[in-house]
């Protein structure tokens, strides 16, 4: 579960290149790169737990509302995430995770960015044998 | 770093590029910049701009203004009009910040008085003005409620006692912009929004104490019509857009569009580019979805500016009145609006794309609220934190060459990444104190990341816009104290 930030893509913004060896692993990397972005992970504490369920028809637009919900619960339940558990059903269009995380403590987390949004600049998940890779940039 | 070969220079600070720059371009490429900002000016720019060029019923040009950087879809600083009936309306030509904009408000206090004051001033703001990654604002509003926001901006303020009566009539399009349709706003998107009202964000995002810095411009003409009459009088500028809601349509829509371009035959160069027609469903539903985001975001500017006044009345004790604070103006720079221009011998309503871009109406221009209309429309530009900002007005010039449009900002020249590696917050925040200014962040990550070597020089892209004529100098000013977000 590796990612890299991508320094000279979408200036005001940040871009991040993530790869594993299965589709759930790379979901699970760019999860981790998107908590990155927002906190120090290691302050972050797995306290409580969230399932997601999502169908989007493809894996491209599975990643794609798969980060948007991480967001939307930062926003709505200012909950961060760091432990993440994906599973994709054989076809690539929809999951079940869970991601484990707490509510913001702005006095103990050491907080980054707030993330607006996740773009379509650049974005995409391709497979080149057995190694699987996803560009995102995200609106900050 | 920009290729300009194949470039036409228009003037010592436009260039264009013609249609064959690339197979698909519709119309040609405008760029505002002296060499020396185009040389800077990262490739992606370049490439944005030429991309949307290529997007179906654009008209005339597509332009980037010269404080233009590397964004998704459209460049920011990025400026695109789209016949009403043949063209395409684009998420990813607002951004998902969605009037994300600018407020500037006087105050007649002078800097001498101010100074001793600074850190408990921006330290009280910091409480009143929440900012960072995911806060939550102060003002609370029932559903109902927040669809009257949507729909009525500043002009709910007004009526519920959260500005004051001239507030409406000093921001851009008089508060809120009209078709607002609430229906088309998704679950998720009042639910990031709903709490939001009143609050900072983070990214570029701040607000800031200024003072008049005549040393780089100051026209006292000009000036004085803005209520600006000494040179060390204290300003507030605020930059921040529509929050979590204002992000999750665009968001929402994008996954439409995304979906949709196949149904209407529509090809583009970048994936964020998706777009539908600006009259089908897609087009109309966004539309009335993204002007709830915009009026959401006047409202947002609005609640911190009442948080603001209430903070000078506290450490100044005298009424928020008595120290003249003043709404200026509030100005959009993401957003796209229905507007009546002349063009290439024609009149006509053209959906006006403006991404990290200002609109710049000259004088004389019924848009503009009246104190205003002789002199032009005030155009706020906000400069990194270290380095300052500048109020100028637009010019009949404007509404000639560029939709009536100007620049925004000073631009990015590196990356956030890149920035953090240069210089870390608390040594920043430190160097800042030692030039006067005194800061106080919600993260020091985020602090780095906004140093003032990561943007162009503000007044190299302020004074390209002057020269152009596409947007006249007013007055500079210099900060002092600022709350980043």
């Amino acid at each position: 579960m590796t990612f890299r930030y991508l320094p000279d893509v979408a200036l005001a913004d940040i871009a991040f290149e993530a790869e594993a060896d299965s589709p759930e692993g790379l979901f699970e990397s760019c999860a981790m790169a998107l908590t990155d972005i927002m906190v120090d992970p290691g302050t972050l504490k797995a306290k409580v737990a969230r399932e997601f369920s999502l169908d989007s028809g493809d894996l491209d637009r599975l990643l794609y509302d798969f980060l948007t919900e991480l967001i939307i619960a930062k926003d709505v339940d200012s909950l961060l995430f760091k432990d993440f558990s994906v599973k994709i059903d054989p076809g690539g269009g929809a999951l079940r995770a869970s991601a484990k995380g707490e509510a913001i403590d702005r006095e103990r987390h050491r907080l980054r960015n707030d993330v607006k949004a996740v773009t379509m600049h650049l974005f995409g998940v391709k497979r080149e044998g057995r190694l699987w890779t996803a560009t995102v940039v995200l609106d900050i | 770093m920009a290729q300009t070969g194949s470039f036409r220079q228009v003037s010592d600070v436009s260039w264009e590029i013609p249609e064959t720059y690339k197979p698909g371009m519709r119309v040609p490429a405008k760029i505002y910049a002296t060499r020396k900002l185009l040389e800077s000016m990262d490739s992606g720019v370049i490439e944005q701009v030429t991309n949307v060029a290529c997007l179906p019923g654009i008209v005339r040009s597509a332009y980037a203004m010269a404080d233009a950087h590397w964004g998704y879809g459209f460049p920011i600083g990025g400026v695109a009009a789209f016949d009403v009936e043949k063209g395409v309306i684009s998420p990813g030509g607002i951004g998902f910040d969605i009037n994300c904009g600018m407020r500037l408000i006087r105050t007649n206090l002078r800097y001498p008085e101010v100074k001793p004051k600074i850190k408990e001033l921006v330290d009280l703001i910091f409480r009143l003005v929440p900012a960072g990654v995911g806060v939550k604002g102060f003002l609370r509003v029932s559903e109902p409620q927040f669809e009257e926001i949507m729909k009525y901006g500043v002009k709910w303020c007004a009526e519920n006692g959260q500005a004051w009566e001239d507030d409406p009539a000093h921001v851009e399009e008089g508060g809120y912009i009209k078709g607002a349709d609430p229906s088309k706003v998704s679950r998720q998107a009042r639910s990031r929004g709903i709490d939001q009202l009143g609050t900072l964000g983070s990214g570029n995002h701040y607000l800031e104490i200024q003072v008049v810095d005549p040393a780089r411009h100051f026209d006292r003409e000009l000036a004085r019509r803005f209520g600006i009459v000494d040179e060390d009088q204290v300003m507030v500028m605020v930059h921040c857009g529509s929050r979590g809601f204002g992000h999750q349509i665009g968001s929402d829509y994008l996954r439409v569009f995304d979906g949709a371009m196949k149904k209407y035959g529509l090809e583009v160069r970048d994936r964020e580019l998706a777009c539908a027609p600006f009259a089908s469903k897609e087009g109309t539903d966004y539309y009335g979805a993204m002007v709830c985001a915009a009026n959401m975001a006047f409202t947002n500017r609005q609640i911190i500016v009442q948080k603001v006044r209430e903070a000078f009345s506290k450490v100044f004790h005298r009424d928020a009145e008595a120290m003249d604070m003043h709404l200026i103006y509030d100005v959009c720079h993401n957003v796209a609006k229905v507007e009546n221009h002349s063009y290439d011998g024609t009149r006509a309503d053209l959906l006006v794309h403006r991404k990290g871009a200002t609109r710049s109406f000259g004088p004389g221009h019924p848009d503009i609220p009246a104190p205003y209309r002789e002199i032009g429309q005030p155009v706020i530009i906000g400069g990194s934190m270290e380095t300052g900002s500048y109020l100028l007005v637009g010019t009949a010039k404007a509404m000639e060459d560029t939709f009536g449009s100007t620049a925004h900002g000073s631009g990015r020249t590196m990356s956030r990444t890149a920035a953090k590696r240069e210089v870390r917050g608390a040594e920043l925040q430190k160097r800042m104190l030692d030039r006067g200014i005194y800061v106080k962040a919600a993260t020091m990550d985020g602090l780095a990341e906004e140093a003032g070597m990561a943007y162009k020089d503000i007044s190299e892209v302020v004074e390209t816009m002057d020269r152009a004529g596409i947007s006249k100098k007013v007055v500079a000013l210099r900060p002092v104290g600022n709350i980043k977000g």
